[in-house]
This record gives C-alpha cells, structure tokens and sequence, in this order.
C-alpha cells in the first residue's frame, strides 16, 4: 500500500495542475485547430468541414487584412520606441540617489494598475474638448489634436497609451541589466581612457543586449495580444482603424458568431506566437551558452 | 510622464484644467458607487480573486515540489507541457474555451473566472527553481528524523519558500484583480461581473461621460492594488524584474 | 548501541562501480574513522550506513539486525553533516525536536530531553534563536544536539568540522572524543584529514578507489603500514620511497622486494656515512623550518626525499649523508604489500652506498 503511494505520489502531485492546463489551454487549442478548417455559427448543430478556405476567405477579408496591418503597426511602434526610450531612461536614472526608490515606485505602478483605469485615465486626458493633452498643446501654442476620435490618429493614440504602460517597468529590467555588469569594466576601461560613448559601445551596449533582445520579445509577444485599450477606447474605430488581431477574433467570435473565421484568425496568432516563442527559447540556449 | 501615474489619478476627480479642486467632493465616490451595482461588482472581484490564490495554492506547491524532486516516468514531458502553457495567452485560448463552457453550461457563473486560473504555470516553474535551490542534505536530515514526505515538503520546504510564494500569490492577486479580458468574454449579467467590467460600463452612461464618476469609480479598482503594491513594494518589483531577465 | 557489519557490499552508479566488495566490522562503541582521498566512496559508504542511499548488492546489519530494507528514519541512526543541514525556518529547540515529534515522544519526556542535551553541548540560552543568528561553532553543536537527541545506536558524521576555522576545529574536535567517551554510542566518522583521523579515532578504515586498504588502530596504521598507499597516505611528509634498482646492494630479487621505504622523521643527516644499514650521500635542496621540527628536501642519486628532524640545530652543509636505521626500514613488493621490518628482522638487507 504504501510503496503502492510512494510511486504514485508524484503523479498525484502535479495531476491537478496539469489536470488545468490540457483541460483550458492544451485542448482549447486543439479545438480551435480543428473550428478552423470548419464553418459554423454556434447555433447550428453541424460544423461542416471547409478545409482551408477560411484562411483562404480571411486572406481576402479587408477587415481582416486592416486589423493584421494595425496589429504590426502597432506593435512595431510600441515594442520599438518603448525600448529605445527605456533604455535612454535607464542609463539616466541608473545612479544611486536618495529617490531611487520613489523613482522605482513611480516609474513602476502603471504596469500594476488595471489596463482598464489606464484606459480611462487616457480617454480622459485624450478629450478633445477638455482633455489636459489638448489644453497642454494649447498651452504652447501647438495645434490640438483629435487623438481617439480621428481615424488618423487614433491607432498613435492607443501606441502613446502602451508606451507609457510598459516604459516603466521596461526601464527597471534594464536598470538590472545594468546593474548587473561588474564595474570594473569601466575601471579598466577609464584606465584605458575611453570616452563615455565608447565604454557604452564597447562595454554597456554589449552586455546588456541579452536583457534588450529578451525585453523586446517579451514585448512583442505582449503587442501581439493587445485589446484591452482597444476595447475600452475606441473597440477598434474610427472607421476600423484601430481594429487588431484578437479585436477581430472577439468580435468575429462574439458578434458575427463567425467562429470559423475567428479560430483561423487565432491559428494565425498563435503562429505569430510560437514563431516569437521559439525565437525566445532559441536566444535563451544561446545566452546560456555565453556564460 | 510616468510621475504622473498615480497621484494624477485622484488629482482626476475633477473638471478637467484645474489642478487642485477647491472643495474635494467626496460624494463622487457615492456617486460613482450608485451607478451601478458596485458592490457586487466588488464581492465578485473578491470571490474570483481570492478562489483563484486558494486554489493554485494547492495545485503549484505539490506539482512544483514534485518537479523539483521527483524523477519519474514522463516528468520532463509533463514539465514541457507546463512550459508551453506558459507560452499561451488567454487572449489566445477565450474562443474554445468559452465554447466549452458554454457546453458545461459555465457561462455567467464565478467558476467560469476561476478555473481556468486554478493553476499557474509561471508560479510553477519559479517555485521549481526556489524548492530546487534547497540543499539535498537538508532532506536528508529530515529523512533521518523519521519525517515523512508529506511532513518535509509542508514542514521544511514551504516555509523556506515563503517568501516566494508569497510573491507569487501578490503577482496572481494583482493580475487577476486586474483582469478585464477574460471576465469580459465569460460574463453576461451583473450577478458574476467583477470590477474592471463593471467600471467600464461607465464610459458607456447616457448623457456623456462623467469623467469625475468614472474616475471615482476607478478609485476603488486601482486603491487595492495600490496598497499592496506600497506595503510590498520591493517583493513585487522583484518579481517582476525577475520574470523579465530570467 | 550496535556493531555495523558490511558483508559483500558493493555499489554502482550507473556504469560506474563506486565500491565494489566491502566487508568490514565497525566494533560496537568504537570511534572508527573513515578516511581517504577525495571520491574514494566515503561519504557513500556512510550514507549506505544511514540508508540514504541503497546498496547495489551485500548486506548492511546493525548491531544483529539486517537493515537493507530499513528506512532512514528506521535505522536509529543519526547523521552530522557537513553543511550542519539544520532547518532555517525552525528554532535552535525546534530542529532538536523535529526528530522526537515525528517519533511521537510525549512533549514533557521531549522537553526533558531537549533540556538534557541543550546542556551537555552549551546550548541552552540559545535555544530560542534561530539557526542564522548562530556562530559556526554554534551550529555545529546544534547540529549535535539534534543526532544525540534521538539516543540513536549509531553515529554518523560526514566532515563535521570542515567548514570551522582551525582554532575552533581543534577544540571540537576534543569535543567530540569526550562526547563519544560519554555517550559510548558507535561513531562513524568521515574525514579526508589524516590528522584528524590519527587524533580521534580509536579505528581507522584507509580508502582508496572503494577499496579498504588497511583497517587498523591509528598507532598500528603509522607503524604497521599494510601497503605502499597506507604508507605514504598516513604522515607528513610522506614515507620516502627509493626504488630497488636504483640501490647497488643486493638481496632484493629473491625477496621479490620492489622498493624500500623510510619516514622522514627516521631519517638521519649526517657529515659521514655512519654505521647504519642505509646510508646515501645527499645535499640540500630546501628546507622549511617550522619551529620545533625542521623538514628537509634531499637530492640523492636515488631521487629526491624528505627528512625530518626535532628540536636539532639546523643543518646547512653542502654535502651530507641520509642514514635510516634498519628496523625503520619498510620493504615494498611489487604489488604494494608492505613486509614490515619486524617480521624479517632476522634477514637485514644491507643498503649502503658511498658513490
Ligand atoms: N549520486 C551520484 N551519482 C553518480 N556518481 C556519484 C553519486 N554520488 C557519488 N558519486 C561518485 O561516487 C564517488 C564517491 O563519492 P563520495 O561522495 O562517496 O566520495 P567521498 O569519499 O565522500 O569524497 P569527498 O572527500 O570529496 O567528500 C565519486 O567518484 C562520485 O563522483
Ligand atoms: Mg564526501
């Protein structure tokens, strides 16, 4: 009996959790391979098997082919400026000072704070009639803008919101990255006489390029799955412009009960994902190997 | 920019270029709380949240022990299932997921919110890392005292963990708390959404936005948090740190 | 209390046979100490003893019992490790108590004996702390505590005093010969330290490779060496070792002797040949003069050796003569045997050598 227990113990011990993971995420994928190669609506009692065509039709679907568009604008500009700007934060802020932990504090609590208050907080400093943004620009005698409300700048809007969330906590990883580089590096290199912007070509940018490329996959992985702001702000208007990968799957699921379309839309997520995954995963065994 | 995080926040609860309101009017909060079911919202928020920590309490500390621990047959395939669903997003998996249990007949209940969440792979695999670091003698002496399995892990190896669990369990609370997305798919009625749903219903009431109520009402999602983050603030920075330079 | 007995004991990881026939009596009540260089199978031996690990094949018996199928916690045994191991998130007294708590010991007859051996080790206003708060030595009485606690039948300690500076492992290890002498219970002790070894135990056990190489008395190891490896193993420096062929005399061929060896602290130095059996011309090499002892390095033609004098002035002529009387002479056979000079005294081998 009890030898019977001691060779079971460890299955019954990780049983529950992965009990959790096939049931809610390994089979969901599984499932929603499977609604992708077939045409259904939710109600009808049949899915009828399509094959591809509903990559076929999505890849003629300009709505679709609008919110893929969004999604790597989108992404290529937050993961982009966010970086470089925590990076120019990081090496400015990276000196011991009394405030440093205000500063961490700070810099640190919109990654805590629900998407949904930021969302709100943004919508309120994006009025175009009130918002402070608006009265800042006056202020300086800049024209205003329509921010959220203009098909033009809406998608730069919702950009400027996602930058602002994730520079902060974006800023500390790389401050640990700093920090993390012995400092007698610079010693010698202040030995050697090197001038500041040659000790960061030669000595920071080097060895803190492992912590960027990972921050940016993180970050990339995270754009990809951006809705939150998006369906609070504009649920992807005006005139479809702010409309993103997971947007169309919510709505095409949700609304339209097109779940066909939606399921190809998350197996072309999920590819996206998996290609970023395995790039992580890849840099991972290399940095690995460095040490 | 990033200064203006927080304190701006309840610098919001009035009309838009004045800095400092001349009366602070408390009644916004009434307000705020009137418009809607607020409170429900909240004991919803609380019943999700909390069920979701006490549940992957019970599910990561044995799966991570028995990771860290045990060899047994298919425990590094087990592990890699784990690790992949690390890699998965809810926005990835909301379709099946809702399909399924909408066939359950789950749609619109607590469980829909917290099952999904019953175990966490992430805190699975940190918590692997923390049992892992403990000495094997330490085991060992424990073996010799005639304590049995169940005793060393619940008697020595969590307390050693606490203070890493403890972090997980903030870093669970604050993203579930916070969660907009899955309550959103999964709920339909007022009877099981929870705060960050509710609060946002209030961009939505007729006769333009309130923006003094609505920020009100984003007092009381984001004040929680905000006292957890200020009395744990080095725990949870570190933990979030860490995930980033694992 | 209980003798431990090994009977065909052998162990594998894997491919690798770590120890491959073991069999050795550990007296009941002795303070045998394990010894040998580092991964000869020390630890490994001593953790079959507590039953952390299984042995491959062969039976373990404690005192007249069979535990190859007893769990650690079963065998009444109780382990010192080197890291000490004590549980940091537990009290000085709950790391003494986790042991009779799991055995279900009443707690006033627990208080009693936490109070007991809290006072034979100098614990007892510290037994509120925690282990963190505690000195090195501290812990390792803790530690001590924690095995005695259990009145177990046997000891066992794997380098216990290895992570103490020197001062403090001179005192504990004082310690620990008059709590054994107190408790009388079998200690198996594990070191890599031949000093420790010759200073503690009343039982020495050499290893090498997983072998026993000699199991004696620390007196009969350093006079009585069974081969070439307790010799040169036991004593600093090691035996002098002077290869056969390189010796002119003869005699050795028929005795199938491969080398002969001497201890540096038999060694004379001389400023003529002498009357002993082995004599060869020497000069200096180096010389480490340590206050009372000086140790020498000698170039001979037969290689270079060491000699080791006490309380003698210092000697620091060019040309000298190593002598070594003929009873202090060890005899080496091919395959490393030793014929210890008493048990031939009555054919001395002549070596001496004027070149
Ligand atoms: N779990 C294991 N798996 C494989 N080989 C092992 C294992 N444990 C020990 N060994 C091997 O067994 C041999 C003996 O190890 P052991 O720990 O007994 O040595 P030791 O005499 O205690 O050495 P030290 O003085 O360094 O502590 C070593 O070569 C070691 O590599
Ligand atoms: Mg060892």
């Amino acid at each position: 009996m009890s030898r019977w227990l001691e060779r079971f113990r460890p299955y019954l011990m990780v049983a529950p959790a992965i009990i959790v993971f096939v049931l809610f995420f390994i089979y969901p994928i599984g499932y929603m391979i499977y609604l992708s190669f077939h045409e259904w609506d939710f109600i009808s009692p049949d899915k009828q098997f399509v094959g591809l065509d509903n990559f076929a039709g999505l890849s003629e679907h300009p709505e679709f082919l609008k919110s893929l568009e969004n999604t790597f604008v989108f992404t290529f500009f937050s993961v982009g400026i966010t970086t470089v700007l925590a990076l120019l934060l990081a090496l400015w802020i990276n000196r011991p000072t009394r405030f440093y932990g205000f500063v961490q504090g700070a810099v640190f609590s919109p990654h805590i704070i629900s998407l949904v208050s930021i969302a709100m907080l943004w919508m309120w400093l994006m009025d175009p009639q009130y918002g402070l943004l608006n009265w800042g620009l006056e202020m300086f005698g800049l024209p205003q803008s329509q921010w959220l409300a203009s098909p033009e700048t809406a998608l730069y809007s919702i950009i400027l919101v996602a930058i602002w969330k994730s520079i902060g906590f974006n800023t500390l990883i790389i401050i640990a990255g700093l920090q993390s580089i012995p400092p007698h590096l610079y010693e010698a290199a202040a030995l050697d006489q090197s001038s500041r912007f040659t000790s960061f070509a030669k000595i920071t940018f080097p060895m803190i390029s492992p912590t960027l490329f990972f921050l940016i996959i993180m970050n990339l992985i995270g754009s990809f799955q951006v809705f939150e702001t998006i369906d609070i702000m504009t649920q992807g208007g005006p005139l479809q412009s702010t409309n993103t990968l997971v947007y169309y799957i919510y709505e095409y699921g949700f609304r339209f009960f097109q779940l066909g379309y939606a399921s190809s839309a998350g197996v072309i997520l999920l590819i996206v994902l998996s290609i970023l995954t395995v790039l992580y995963f890849f840099l991972m065994s290399k940095r690995v190997h460095y040490q | 920019m990033a200064v203006t995080s927080v304190k701006s926040l309840s610098e919001t609860i009035t009309f838009p270029p004045v800095w400092i309101p001349e009366t602070i009017r408390f009644e916004n909060f009434t307000l705020a709380w009137d418009s809607g079911p607020f409170l429900r919202y909240f004991v919803n928020s609380l019943i999700v949240t909390l069920s979701i920590l006490v549940l992957q309490l019970f599910t990561i500390v044995p799966a991570a022990y028995a990771f860290a621990r045990y060899r047994f047959f298919a425990d590094r395939a087990l592990f890699a299932l784990t690790m992949i669903t690390l890699m998965i997003p809810t926005q990835l998996i909301f379709l099946p997921v809702y399909l399924q249990f909408s066939s359950w007949g789950l749609l619109d209940t607590h469980l829909a919110l917290i099952l999904p969440f019953a175990a966490n792979a992430f805190a699975i695999f940190m918590l692997r890392q923390t049992f892992k670091q403990v000495p094997e003698e330490l085991l060992e002496a424990a073996r010799l005292d005639q304590a049995s399995e169940w005793k060393i892990m619940y008697m020595i190896m969590v307390p050693m963990a606490k203070p890493t669990i403890i972090t997980l369990l903030l870093f669970s609370f604050i993203t579930h708390w916070n969660d907009y997305f899955w309550p959103l798919v999964m709920t339909t009625t007022d009877a099981s959404r929870t705060l960050p749903v509710g609060i946002s219903a209030l961009t939505n009431v007729e006769g333009g936005v309130a923006w003094h109520i609505m920020m009100a009402g984003n007092m009381i999602l984001v004040v929680p948090i905000l006292i957890i983050f200020f009395v744990a603030q080095r725990h949870i920075i570190r933990a979030f740190v860490y995930t980033g330079v694992k | 209390m209980a003798e431990i007995r090994f009977e065909n004991v052998k162990k594998t990881y894997g491919e690798d046979t770590i120890i491959s026939d073991m069999n050795m009596t550990i007296k009941d009540g002795s303070f045998t100490v394990i010894v040998g260089p580092s991964g000869c199978g020390k630890s490994t031996t001593l953790r079959m003893i507590a039953g952390l690990e299984t042995q491959t094949e062969g039976n373990i018996y404690i005192g007249d019992r069979l535990v190859n199928d007893v769990s650690p916690g079963k065998r009444n045994v109780s382990m010192v490790f080197q890291n000490y191991a004590l549980y940091p998130t537990m009290s000085v007294k709950g790391n003494i108590e986790f042991g009779l708590k799991n055995r279900k010991v009443q707690k006033a007859e627990r208080q009693k004996l936490i109070e007991e051996v809290a006072e034979i080790v100098g614990l007892t206003p510290y037994l509120n702390k925690k282990p963190q708060k505690l000195s090195g030595g501290q812990r390792q009485r803790v530690a001590l505590a924690r095995a005695m606690v259990k009145k177990p039948d046997v000891f066992i300690l794997d380098e216990p005093l290895s992570n103490l500076d020197a001062k403090l492992r001179q005192q504990m290890r004082s310690e620990l010969v008059q709590l054994h002498a107190k408790l009388g219970t079998t200690f198996v002790y594990v070191t890599h330290d031949q000093v420790e070894a010759m200073s503690m135990g009343d039982e020495i056990v050499l290893l090498d490779q997983g072998e026993i190489m000699q199991m004696a008395p620390p007196l009969d190891l350093y006079n009585y060496p069974a081969n070439r490896f307790t010799a040169q193993f036991i004593g600093t420096p090691p035996m002098n070792l002077v290869s056969v062929d390189q010796l002119p005399s003869a005699g050795f061929r028929e005795k199938a002797v491969e080398q002969i060896g001497f201890r540096p602290e038999k060694a004379k130095l001389r400023h003529f040949p002498g009357n002993d059996q082995f004599s060869m011309p020497c000069t200096i090499l180096n010389r480490e003069t340590l206050g009372s002892e000086i140790i020498y390095q000698l170039d001979t033609f037969a290689g270079k050796l060491y000699a080791k004098t006490f309380n003698e002035p210092v000697v620091d002529d060019e040309q000298l003569f190593v002598s070594v009387n003929n009873e202090d002479i060890y005899y080496f056979k091919e395959n490393g045997r030793c014929i210890a000079p008493y048990f031939n005294r009555e054919t001395p081998i002549k070596v001496r050598s004027t070149v």
